[in-house]
């Protein structure tokens, strides 16, 4: 559409002219009889009384010489051209009904060659305008080439005539062979003008035209010369777009449309990877002989425009062969497409690979948001702790970058090159919030998803994500979509690593208490606790990595090696992603929820662990004081509250003892609800029997 | 450089082991003797940074303290090819150079006598780390410097390091032979009592299946005292494998130990090795897969604790935790089906009154160490059949007890002065208590066990007097 408008017009006196139309001998005719219309009447009127009483064989002599100016679009004396006002193409010619009979009838089956002839010059006219397009243009012209073998013909009839061996049969008889190729002309452009057809219409019309005139040799072959003729400047296009990724399409007739708005920057943004998707699409009106081929095109040039956007030139290396000579019935067109399909699949594939090494960032990726290498994490939590526990609105972002800076470079992580492109962000939302808004991902809905209210207080452990600087032209597979998929399942990570840490830091406050007999308190029964928790949380842990994330990343690797071009490596990296997000239950918010609310658990109890320990560590110090160097912390703690102490502190034990019972009971009251849902779900996700066999203790079953 | 550990290698056996863990390090990591980063060790992801730290001339230098009262091994070691790797004041060796004749109460009263200077060599260590994560302590519980003077060290270690992990590799004597130590047994009680209550985690390196398996295993009729340490520096590397070669998991030591050690005083750990070669040694080259590794880590005769339970105690063993960490290229499928199959044959006979289930680590292969074996696997685990190896003690202590035997050279010292033994008959209390938690663990009801506690019934009373708030308390 913004072809046709920015295309440069044909000045008005080039169509208002008729000296310039071709029309000027009908229009020099008509106004000549207008305007001799009172004074030649006579005269006219006159020759035409003559006509009948002519002798039948003058009349011939008379008819033919009318027939010959006929043939090329010029009234004679006694016949004349009628025109339907507002219907340009519509023209009938008209003989003197006086005549002859026999000369009549003759003279009338000739006639649809002359109003074919004007139909087909008029056509020529108006098509070769600007506007009309290449396809119209090319047509055009070759119309006009075969105008041009017509009007010799008749040329030759009328040297006949002069010499005087044509007679009127012998004019219809040389009219014959023209008159079918003529006709079907005529009809393929009274439905080319009747629809105001332009681009692949008009290919397809001819197409469609030679296919239905199968029958007629001549005819078809003709046609199959104007198809091929009108679509070479076609092919011009689709080669450029094909061979370079251009499109060269001034009158807005590809089947490709280009949406320069979305910019390729967009990607590290854009959700929905529009650019990818959308900048390049496919129009209505394919031609017909591309229609199955339309998709390889589109992706064709659309690598070619990738490679180019890199600043990489790449052009299909030409060859004699590889010209889009035809569409013909061998299919070398089709081969041709192949070919620049492959090479530029293949080329493209081995930029990305090669020279923006796609599995070196995926590696990377998956060291620091998969956790595959995990020992930055821990550095990272160590000097972060103080951070992420504030409140989401006192968290900095900068400082946590700094902080996860000084992390990755004194790590594993310092080799690896691609560590600068990991920057951290603070969401607002928990994760199971975040599931829910992103509906894009298909979740089940949950029917009471009133209840995925805010917790209260929630800090930067909840919210805390890493991100990943993505640059052009590797955003086309990680894309922001990808991206935050990646994040979700880092965000769960993260989460579950935090409640490790936690129960690893209870566990070893257990450990600081070992030098005392704690037999008959409280701790035996909370380090076992303390074991389960662990138990739980490792298990979830060992499921997510070990059996969701390594092997498909195993398989999405092995895949990735033998993919062939760049849309299967987005489908596989596609698919291995929403395969992880399902396995790592994010797409199961019930299950989810339940996991959740056991890790808070865990929390609540790794931090209780200090004040319960510590407060069931006083009793068989006070009975037994025991010799040696143990525990000093505790021994000071012990003193500031000699006085009925020995009262409180059996108090204090079973307390103690009954808050670790509770924290007990509740934890695997949960963990056990936890049995069915599971089972329930793994019917659907067979994967999930897996995660069962892990958390829901498989020792028992001796 | 965060999570470090720092390892001290005390007395002889120690310093061997010690020797022998480095030399693996360098290999592993493609530093060369000098402390050097070879050419070719240009791979990275690993972590050199928790086990070494970098001079100012980019060389690379152990966190290691090498400690003796006598300084044969540690002579040795300054004129081996290594002896540019360590930093030179690390190395300690005691003034007299007399050693500690054996004796445990001669280690442990030296030990006190130069904590100072230890104490500035491990505080200098610590303070030149970012975070540090605890001690390695390597030495044998039964000659007299590693022994007691490690003794010492690890009670000194948990008051000055609290918050700080301390694993220790504990090499316990041949007990098939006939030792020329005969105060072996007392040396031995009383190293376990520390061990007990000062460590967090002890890898029991026992030296009688350590032998056994060289014979047996690698088929060497008289093997080496090198030949067996070799094996130890192995263990001892590949437990380590998951601070070097950072993973999904087990990324630092305490995540390692607290999914390994259930209780507090539980934390014995024996170790499995397959498959096991000895430098040098042509081996039939076999095929190996993650489940022929992990089902020959379960195998008693890969173990290096020996068992020596009677059949019927021996049925009745059972698994409290089991950690398998797999090196090599391994497709992670495989590890699922592995586990499954294991499950299926109940190969495994866990604990009654928790979960357990075998927790897998995979973990990379260093890139400059060639190996035969694709795969290869490392088994820690707790097993109540350690019990049977204190038992031993006890009851070797027991006779030299009633005896009366060697006392004397004990009572030379101030913590056995003016015929005081309590401490004996502590070590032993502690002892046999551990020996009957382990053997509580073997009973479902083991959740019981350590609420009732004969002694202290105190549960009653509280009720009396009504609930306090349990935050008023802290």
């Amino acid at each position: 559409m913004d072809a046709t408008s920015s295309c440069p017009s044909t000045p008005r006196w080039n169509v208002e002219r008729p000296f310039l139309t071709g029309r000027f001998h009908q229009e020099t005719k008509s106004r000549h009889s207008e305007a001799k219309g009172f004074s030649m009447d006579s005269l006219n009127t006159g020759l035409e009384k003559a006509i009948a009483c002519y002798h039948a064989s003058v009349q011939e002599l008379i008819v033919i010489d009318d027939l010959l100016s006929a043939l090329v679009g010029i009234e004679g004396r006694y016949i004349s051209i009628k025109r339907f006002r507002g219907k340009e193409f519509d023209v009938t010619f008209q003989i003197d009904a006086s005549m002859d009979l026999a000369l009549q009838e003759l003279a009338k089956r000739i006639f649809p060659l002359c109003e074919s002839f004007l139909l087909i010059n008029q056509f020529v006219e108006s098509r070769s305008q600007f506007k009309t397009g290449l396809v119209n243009h090319a047509f055009a012209a070759a119309l006009r080439a075969f105008l041009l073998d017509y009007q010799a013909m008749v040329a030759q009839l009328e040297h006949q005539f002069r010499l005087g061996r044509l007679s009127i049969q012998g004019l219809w008889f040389y009219c014959q062979p023209m008159m079918g190729s003529m006709l079907a002309l005529s009809t393929v452009i009274h439905k080319a003008s009747a629809n105001n057809f332009m681009g692949s219409a008009v290919l397809n019309l001819l197409q469609s035209q030679a296919k239905a005139m199968a029958g007629d040799n001549a005819v078809r072959s003709l046609l199959e010369k104007m198809t091929q003729c009108a679509s070479s400047a076609y092919l011009g296009i689709l080669e450029r777009w094909v061979y370079e990724g251009v499109i060269d399409d001034p009158y807005g007739e590809f089947f490709i449309a280009e949406n320069k708005s979305l910019q390729k920057e967009s990607l590290t943004q854009d959700y929905d990877a529009k650019y990818w998707g959308q900048r390049y699409s496919l129009k209505d009106g394919i031609p017909s002989f591309l229609a199955n081929a339309a998709g390889t095109i589109l992706t064709t040039g659309k690598y070619l425009n990738v490679m180019r956007e890199c600043g990489h030139n790449v052009q299909v290396p030409a060859s004699e062969d590889s010209k889009f000579i035809s569409f013909g019935s061998n299919h070398h067109y089709l081969e041709c497409i192949k070919a620049a399909y492959e090479f530029s699949s293949t080329e493209l594939l081995n930029l990305i690979k090669e020279k923006y090494d796609l599995l070196g960032k995926l590696r990377s990726i998956k060291h620091y948001l998969l956790l595959d290498q995990g020992d930055f994490l821990v550095h990272f939590m160590d000097i972060a702790r103080d951070e992420l526990a504030k409140r989401l609105d006192d968290i900095s972002v900068e400082k946590l970058q700094s902080l996860l800076d000084l992390a990755l470079r004194t790590t594993a992580a310092a080799a690896d090159p691609c560590h600068e492109d990991l920057t951290c962000c603070v969401e607002r939302s928990s994760l199971l919030k975040r599931l829910g808004t992103l509906k894009a991902l298909e979740i089940r809905s949950l029917a009471d998803s009133n209840d995925l209210k805010e917790p209260v207080s929630i800090s930067g452990l909840e919210t805390f994500s890493l991100s990943y600087k993505v640059q052009w032209p590797l955003s086309i597979v990680i894309s922001r979509k990808a991206l935050t998929k990646y994040q979700l399942i880092f965000r769960f990570l993260f989460h579950c690593k935090h409640v490790n840490r936690q129960l690893c830091g209870a566990w070893q406050l257990h450990q600081g208490v070992r030098a005392i007999n704690m037999r008959g308190t409280a701790i035996p029964r909370s380090s076992l606790l303390c074991r389960s928790m662990l138990k739980f949380i490792n298990s979830l842990l060992h499921y997510l990595t070990f059996e969701v994330l390594e092997p498909n990343w195993h398989v999405m690797h092995n895949r990735l090696q033998t993919a062939k071009s760049i849309d299967e490596v987005i489908q596989f990296h596609d698919f291995f992603l929403d395969k992880c997000l399902r396995e790592c239950l994010l797409l199961l918010p019930e299950l989810l929820k339940k996991v959740e609310r056991l890790k808070s658990l865990c929390l609540q109890y790794a931090s209780a662990t200090q004040r319960l320990i510590s407060s069931s560590v006083d009793i068989p110090k006070s009975e037994v004081p025991s010799k040696g160097s143990l525990g000093l912390e505790k021994s000071k703690q012990g003193k500031s509250r000699i006085p009925s102490r020995v009262l409180k502190l059996a108090i204090t034990n079973s307390t103690v003892t009954d808050s670790i019972l509770k924290f007990e009971k509740e934890f695997n009251a949960e963990l056990h609800s936890l049995g069915p849902i599971l089972s329930n779900s793994a019917q659907a996700e067979p994967h999930l029997t897996h995660l069962a066999q892990w958390i829901l203790g498989v020792g028992n079953e001796q | 450089m965060p999570r470090e550990i720092i390892t001290l290698q005390v007395g002889q056996c120690g310093n061997q082991i010690g020797m022998e863990f480095w030399k693996q390090l360098c290999l592993e990591h493609g530093i060369s003797k000098e402390g050097i980063l070879e050419d070719f060790a240009t791979q990275g992801g690993d972590r050199k940074d928790v086990f070494f730290y970098q001079a100012d001339d980019q060389h690379y230098i152990p966190r290691a303290l090498l400690i003796d009262l006598e300084p044969r091994v540690i002579n040795g070691i300054q004129n081996s090819e290594y002896r540019n790797l360590y930093n030179h004041e690390n190395i300690f060796v005691s003034d007299h150079g007399g050693g500690a004749g054996n004796n445990w109460a001669s280690g442990y009263h030296q030990g006190k006598g130069v904590e100072e200077d230890i104490m500035d060599m491990i505080d200098r260590e610590a303070d030149g780390s970012d975070s540090l994560e605890g001690f390695v302590l390597c030495h044998s519980i039964a000659g007299g410097t590693g022994s007691g003077m490690g003794s010492y060290l690890l009670e000194t270690l948990n008051d000055r390091y609290s918050k700080k992990l301390v694993q220790t590799y504990s090499v316990f004597p041949n007990q098939m032979e006939t030792s020329d130590v005969v105060v072996q047994p007392y040396n031995s009680l009383l190293t376990l009592k520390r061990l007990t209550l000062n460590a967090d985690c002890v890898v029991v390196l026992d030296n009688t299946a350590l032998n056994r398996i060289a014979v047996e295993r690698l088929h060497l009729s008289n093997p080496t005292f090198a030949q067996t340490n070799s094996l130890v520096s192995t263990v001892m590397s590949a437990s380590t494998t998951t601070l070097r070669y950072p993973g999904y998991m087990n990324n630092d030591l305490v995540g390692l130990l607290a999914s390994l050690i259930p209780t507090p005083r539980c934390h014995f750990l024996m170790t499995g090795y397959t498959p096991l070669t000895v430098e040098r040694q042509a081996n039939v080259i076999r095929k190996t897969t993650v489940l022929d590794v992990m089902r020959r880590l379960l195998q008693t005769k890969n173990i290096m604790v020996s068992s020596y339970a009677r059949t019927k105690e021996a049925s009745q063993a059972k698994y409290i935790s089991i950690l398998n960490i797999i090196q090599g290229e391994v497709d992670p499928t495989q590890v699922h089906e592995s586990l499954q199959r294991i499950r299926e044959r109940k190969l495994v006979n866990f604990i009654e009154w928790g979960p357990a289930s075998i927790q897998v680590a995979l973990s990379r292969k260093s890139p400059y160490v060639q190996t035969a074996h694709r795969v290869s696997g490392l088994m820690l685990a707790s097993h109540t059949s350690i019990r049977h190896l204190f038992s031993k003690c006890l009851s070797q202590y027991e006779k030299l007890r009633k005896k009366q035997a060697f006392l004397d050279n004990y009572r030379k010292f101030p913590m056995f002065a003016d015929n005081d033994l309590s401490e004996f008959d502590e070590s032993r209390d502690i002892i046999e208590s551990l020996v009957d938690e382990y053997k509580a663990c073997e009973s479902p009801d083991y959740i019981k066990w350590g609420m009732e506690d004969p002694d202290h019934i105190l549960t009653g009373e509280g009720n009396a007097s009504g609930a306090v708030d349990p935050k008023l308390a802290v």
